[in-house]
């Protein structure tokens, strides 16, 4: 085979990434392991693992819409008006199981997800604008739906505050959390389709080469508008999370969102001119930013407040890091150009001597 | 092999946009297995004639048949469909997407999934076929032009290419890689494909042709057996016009250096580059697209600074490290990339014109002194004759050759001591040309030094008073306006030397 | 004039939008044309009007500034921290506030320049850190008893019935207005955020003239977080938190494209008069604030969503007339 010929495969720049964010992780948590006395415990995985799902779901989410080169804002507010009225459904339909809460909370996503789309892909108004605007929307719709009422915990059936902390197996003190489990499918699930799936090849076609994408016909602007029904129905998801995290929902649910899963995305190695990152790159980046800001308040000599800051710092040097790499791959380019001294030399030798071929001929 | 069905038959084609008659009732054909070049100036009608074939434009009149059957492609995924297919100088890939995956996007549509060891070990195979030596699963970003022409060959094989058009392939690519790509060519040729080859490099024809076409000003001239055709022969029909329909400047006094260039060096665009420009002087750059013309211009505005190599202006030593610079000292460059480079489109006429000398009417609060912008502006609009409604109105309302005119006028306005004019008079209408050739004259004779880049043979040597001949990178020879012909210059810029 | 209103379409819409909200929210309200609410418009949006001002160049250079809401926090922040922690005259504090912005505009645009990013992405990092920088000074805690003077200057009027803040507005706006329609600044402006290789290839220095407005953007945004101070009478470290979206909501409402190069200060300045009196007037009316933001979400969309409707609807014909006049 031909693998076996080329022992040495190089590492894409996609894999590189993903291997620096482990490294980074795994850094963290052995430094912060000696910092801090106990940090390496059972709860204190048990804590990452559940705090990150809905970041991780919207990171997700975010990715897929940032691959074609396009954003989506309106992910909080998709989070919120998803969880309210997954929430306001159970309240008077206690007989739903956990199943039929989250179908109902990604249905409301989708459908959000697919009226950003529309104006998006078929509208041509650019994503920063449309979902700038639903941003907007979508929570004056929630807030004109719940009338500033609260859904309270007490409403809604027993087994949603429990539904956070089903553990599918333990080992030690380290739980695998049922919730954890579901980020984890979704982003493996998402990994696979944008790897093997040819809409998902396309997707990444269209954002790393708009204009070419549009000569070789690819530029289709259902594929667009899918990407941002997916992102919609992802946001349900995380509504949904939401939901069984916060107990009480009120229309304010969610806010803010939008923009730590932009952060993670591209804490992850996304670009924000699309085209290129990975799936599991925007999840280890949510798992990054978790990690680091439930370990700095465990650290007794940082304040808590120094969470947000560090993440600022933290998203800074990943775009850094991220264009450095770049120039780097394209420096190879460059170098391969050789002076023209050289060029002309060779030139006239190899048209001479194909001369002479062109004569026997 | 060449009395086979040809595989493309072009009939009676013509092309017209607004005043220009871009193709003119141009029949060819083509034959599965023959490389079959094509030349002629720029502006012959090559690139109108690339885009009718690939579906970008639509012809106006004629008819195209493929393999029998009328072909009428309607954009260039559909061309491609239908196994026509063009590579470009620079090739259009997807930078992010594996090498193998750019081989095969868009075509391989068969089902939903992607069978990456079935597309890596078919990439394998195919790159195999060309002898490129480049792994299939790295980002194509990496990948140097010739790779990413390469991928592109690869791709056309993939798709079961029967007419490959390839539009100067090879002005990029160092002498290795070129004869690699011929590599590429031929292999195609023996598969039966039809090669549309266009270059302006002469002995490139001589080495991979078999059938050569030459088009001038929009019409085909000829086409015949390649071992029936002679570089002079073929320079002859390209050229054809005569010197003497342009206009043509008198004599005038020398006057003393204005510019100096000492063995000037950008790596990998050009290297010791040597001339002096005079005060009063038109100082023509010929040679051909890629020659290196437009990077000698760009490092004496400061936009590559020269590596190595000193640049002079009135006997002193100057730096020129940006455009700013350059301006301060009194050199200024007219972009051949009028749309992308020159104008903005949006701001009107009188911004444009001022935009480079914007401080001379900044106040001192640092508002534009608009009564005396306009004035300047105004009387360089009657100086150069610019037809536009008035001074407000948005550049890119106005035609190409105003657009032209008010470029210059930017220029001029910065009164400057040296002026490099990159393709003045590309893709405008003959009346604005003879408008602008006259306003050369008229600046060479108040005193600038000019230096005229330009492809268009029978300008520069209408023009210029000395004439530098660029070839890859090099500047080969100065010919003085007695010795400068149009056989010597050509010779010089394409020549087996 | 008929001219203009063709080429200021955006600019005519909004006139129309404004004209139609004040008529009804003078039938709904008596209240409405008084002196008094005139300036009870602006009270609560004094800090973003202003903001959104410097907002307008730096959007129409072809960037965007995420992080000025977290600057205002940010500066505000510091101001605070310094009244708290030195025995320096008030005035120090402020300055130091004032600083503070910039700085962080100036750190901002030298990522920006140096390394060639996406200020979206970079802005964005400071909407985080700043706003974090602004939490590690104060903590959860809320720093007050500024000196009188500095309380009054934000909570009364200075000038008639004007607050110091509006009438910083009122003199931005103007300035920004004259540089914006008739100084070099302005004029180099849109050349940037039209084809910044134009700009470069004429001389224009682009990277010194996107520093500029970066630090200006962060000083303006320090600026605007004192003046919010003084109106609360104390500082938090959520101080002015999200009030991003709606600043750039209000700018490009005004018709200034995302992409940059096109845009005015009056499409701007009607944009925040329509908005301030949609708020106003369904405030007036007793409508919930957050139906206020909803309407304006909405605005924004259909204001780039109309314009793309209507040109594809006259494609067939606007097409036919651009190939006649087009250049060859």
């Amino acid at each position: 085979m031909a693998r076996a010929e080329r022992p040495v495969r190089r590492l894409s720049p996609d894999r590189i990434k993903e291997l620096i964010l482990v490294g980074i992780i795994a850094g963290s948590v052995v430094i912060f392991g000696f910092i801090v006395d106990g940090y390496l415990s059972g709860r204190f995985f048990n804590r990452v693992t559940t705090s990150v799902v809905i970041v991780g779901i919207l990171a997700a989410a975010q990715a897929l819409v940032i691959f074609s080169r396009n954003i989506d804002l309106s992910v909080g507010s998709t989070v919120g008006v998803a969880a309210y009225l997954t929430a306001d459904f159970l309240a008077s339909n206690a007989w739903a199981n956990p199943v039929v809460a989250m179908l109902v909370a990604m249905a409301v996503g989708a459908v959000l997800g697919a009226f950003n789309g529309v104006l998006v892909a078929y509208g041509k108004v650019p994503a920063i604008i449309v979902t700038l605007g639903t941003l907007a929307l979508f929570r004056t719709l929630i807030s004109l739906y719940s009338g500033g009422a609260n859904v309270t915990a007490a409403e809604l059936p027993d087994w949603v505050l429990d539904f956070n902390n089903i553990t599918v197996f333990s080992v030690g003190g380290f739980d695998l959390r049922l919730v954890f489990l579901i980020l984890v499918g979704v982003v493996v699930v998402l990994q696979w389709a944008l790897r093997r799936l040819r809409a998902g090849r396309r997707l990444y076609a269209i954002g790393s080469n708009p204009d070419a994408a549009q000569q070789a016909g690819l530029a289709a602007p259902r594929l667009i508008w899918l990407s941002f029904v997916g992102a919609g129905t992802l946001a349900g998801l995380a509504g949904f999370m939401f939901m069984i995290r916060a107990g009480t929902i009120s229309a304010t649910a969610g806010a803010g969102l939008e923009l730590e899963a932009v952060a993670a995305a591209v804490v992850g190695g996304v670009s924000i001119f699309g085209g290129s990152g990975t799936m599991f790159g925007a999840f280890l980046g949510a798992v990054l930013i978790d990690t680091l800001e439930l370990s700095l308040v465990r650290v007794p000599e940082v304040s808590e407040f120094w969470r947000d800051a560090a993440l600022g710092i933290l998203i800074l040097l990943a775009v850094i890091l991220d264009a450095t790499l770049q120039k780097r791959f394209n420096r190879r380019l460059k170098r391969d150009i050789r002076p023209p001294q050289q060029d002309t030399e060779a030139r006239a030798m190899t048209v001479s001597a194909a001369e002479g071929g062109v004569a026997d001929a | 092999m060449t009395d086979t069905r040809p595989i493309l038959e072009i009939e009676g084609v013509s092309k017209r946009f607004d005043a220009t008659q871009a193709l003119k009732d141009v029949s060819m054909t083509l034959l599965p297995g023959e490389v079959h070049g094509l030349v002629g100036e720029n502006g012959a009608g090559k690139s109108t004639l690339i885009k009718i074939m690939t579906g970008i434009h639509n012809a106006d009149e004629g008819t195209m048949t493929l393999d029998g059957e009328a072909f009428v492609p309607q954009d260039a995924a559909d061309a491609q469909l239908h196994g026509v297919a063009a590579i470009y100088q620079e090739p259009s890939i997807f930078p992010d997407l594996t090498v193998a995956e750019n081989i095969f996007v868009g075509h391989q549509d068969r089902g939903w999934l992607v069978n990456w060891k079935t597309m890596m070990s078919d990439a394998e195979g195919i790159l195999a076929t060309l002898d490129i030596d480049t792994d299939p699963a790295m980002p194509a970003a990496g990948l140097t032009v010739a790779g990413q022409q390469a991928v592109e060959i690869a791709k056309a094989i993939s798709l079961d290419t029967r007419v490959l058009i390839m539009d100067e392939p090879t002005a990029a690519l160092s002498a290795h890689e070129v004869q690699r790509l011929f590599n590429q060519v031929r292999r195609l040729k023996e598969s039966g494909v039809a090669v549309l080859f266009i270059t302006h490099r002469l002995e490139e024809l001589f080495e991979v042709c078999d059938r050569l076409s030459v088009f001038r000003d929009g019409q085909h001239i000829s086409t015949r057996p390649m071992s029936e055709a002679t570089e002079e022969s073929i320079v002859r029909e390209m050229v054809g016009r005569d010197p003497s329909d342009f206009f043509s400047r008198g004599e005038h006094p020398e006057g003393e250096v204005m510019l100096r260039v000492d063995s000037l060096d950008v790596a990998g665009k050009f290297a010791d580059v040597t001339f002096e420009v005079r005060r009063g002087e038109v100082f023509g750059l010929a040679g051909l697209v890629g020659a290196g013309r437009t990077e000698v211009a760009l490092a004496l505005f400061g936009i590559t600074p020269a590596e190595r190599g000193t640049i002079e202006l009135e006997g002193r030593r100057i730096s020129v490290q940006s455009p700013n610079e350059a301006l301060a000292h009194g050199i200024a460059y007219l972009s051949e990339d009028r749309r992308s480079l020159g104008l903005s489109l949006d701001q009107s006429v009188s911004a444009n014109i001022t935009l480079a000398t914007l401080d001379r009417y900044t106040t001192s609060l640092g508002m534009v002194d608009r009564t005396a912008e306009l004035e300047d502006a105004r009387a360089l609009r009657e100086q150069l004759d610019i037809k536009t409604p008035d001074l407000d109105t948005p550049v890119g309302n106005l035609s190409g050759g105003n657009q032209q005119k008010t470029m210059l006028a930017k220029w001029l306005n910065t009164e400057p001591k040296v002026l490099i004019l990159d393709e003045p008079t590309r893709g405008i209408d003959v009346g604005a040309k003879a408008d602008v050739h006259g306003f050369i004259d008229d600046l060479a004779r108040s005193g600038i030094a000019i230096i005229l880049i330009s492809s268009d043979l029978p300008e520069v040597l209408a023009m210029s008073d000395r004439v530098a001949v660029m070839k890859e990178g090099i500047l080969t020879v100065i010919l003085d306006k007695s010795q400068a012909t149009q056989e010597r210059v050509m010779e010089a810029a394409v020549g087996v030397s | 004039m008929r001219r203009w209103a063709a080429s200021h379409r955006w600019e005519v819409f909004l006139m129309v939008a404004l004209a139609i909200t004040i008529v009804i929210n003078a039938l709904l309200s008596p209240f409405y044309l008084g002196v008094d609410n005139f300036v009870n418009l602006f009270w609560l949006s004094n800090e973003k009007i202003i903001v959104a001002v410097i907002m307008t160049f730096v959007i129409i250079s072809g960037e965007i500034d995420l992080s000025v809401a977290s600057v205002m926090g940010f500066s505000a922040a510091v101001m605070a921290t310094f009244h708290e922690a030195t025995t320096l005259p008030f005035v120090v504090a402020i300055l130091a506030g004032l600083a503070a912005g910039a700085l962080a505009g100036l750190i901002q645009g030298m990522v920006i320049t140096r390394f060639g990013l996406p200020s979206l992405v970079v802005t964005l990092a400071g909407l985080i850190g700043f706003r974090g920088g602004a939490r590690v000074l104060m903590e959860d805690e809320s720093i007050g008893d500024f000196p009188v003077w500095f309380d009054q200057l934000g909570q009364q009027t200075l000038l008639g019935p004007f607050p110091l803040a509006l009438l910083i507005f009122f003199v931005g706006l103007a300035v920004a207005w004259v540089i914006l329609e008739r100084g070099a600044l302005g004029r180099r402006v849109y050349v940037i955020g039209n084809n910044a290789e134009v700009a470069r290839f004429s001389g224009v220095a682009v990277d010194r003239v996107k520093l500029r407005l970066f630090i200006t953007s962060g000083l303006v945004a320090g600026l605007a977080g004192v003046l919010f101070a003084a109106r609360l009478g104390s500082v938090r470290g959520s101080l002015a938190e999200f009030y991003e979206l709606d600043i750039i909501t209000m700018v490009l409402l005004g018709g200034v494209s995302i992409f940059g190069g096109k845009g005015s200060m009056l499409g701007v300045t009607l944009a925040l008069f329509t908005v301030l009196n949609i708020r106003n007037g369904l405030g007036l009316a007793n409508v919930d604030g957050i139906i206020q933001t909803g309407v304006i979400g909405a605005l924004l969309i259909l204001s780039v969503l109309i314009p793309n409707i209507t040109e594809r609807l006259g494609k067939g014909s606007a097409r036919r007339e651009a190939t006649a006049q087009a250049p060859p």
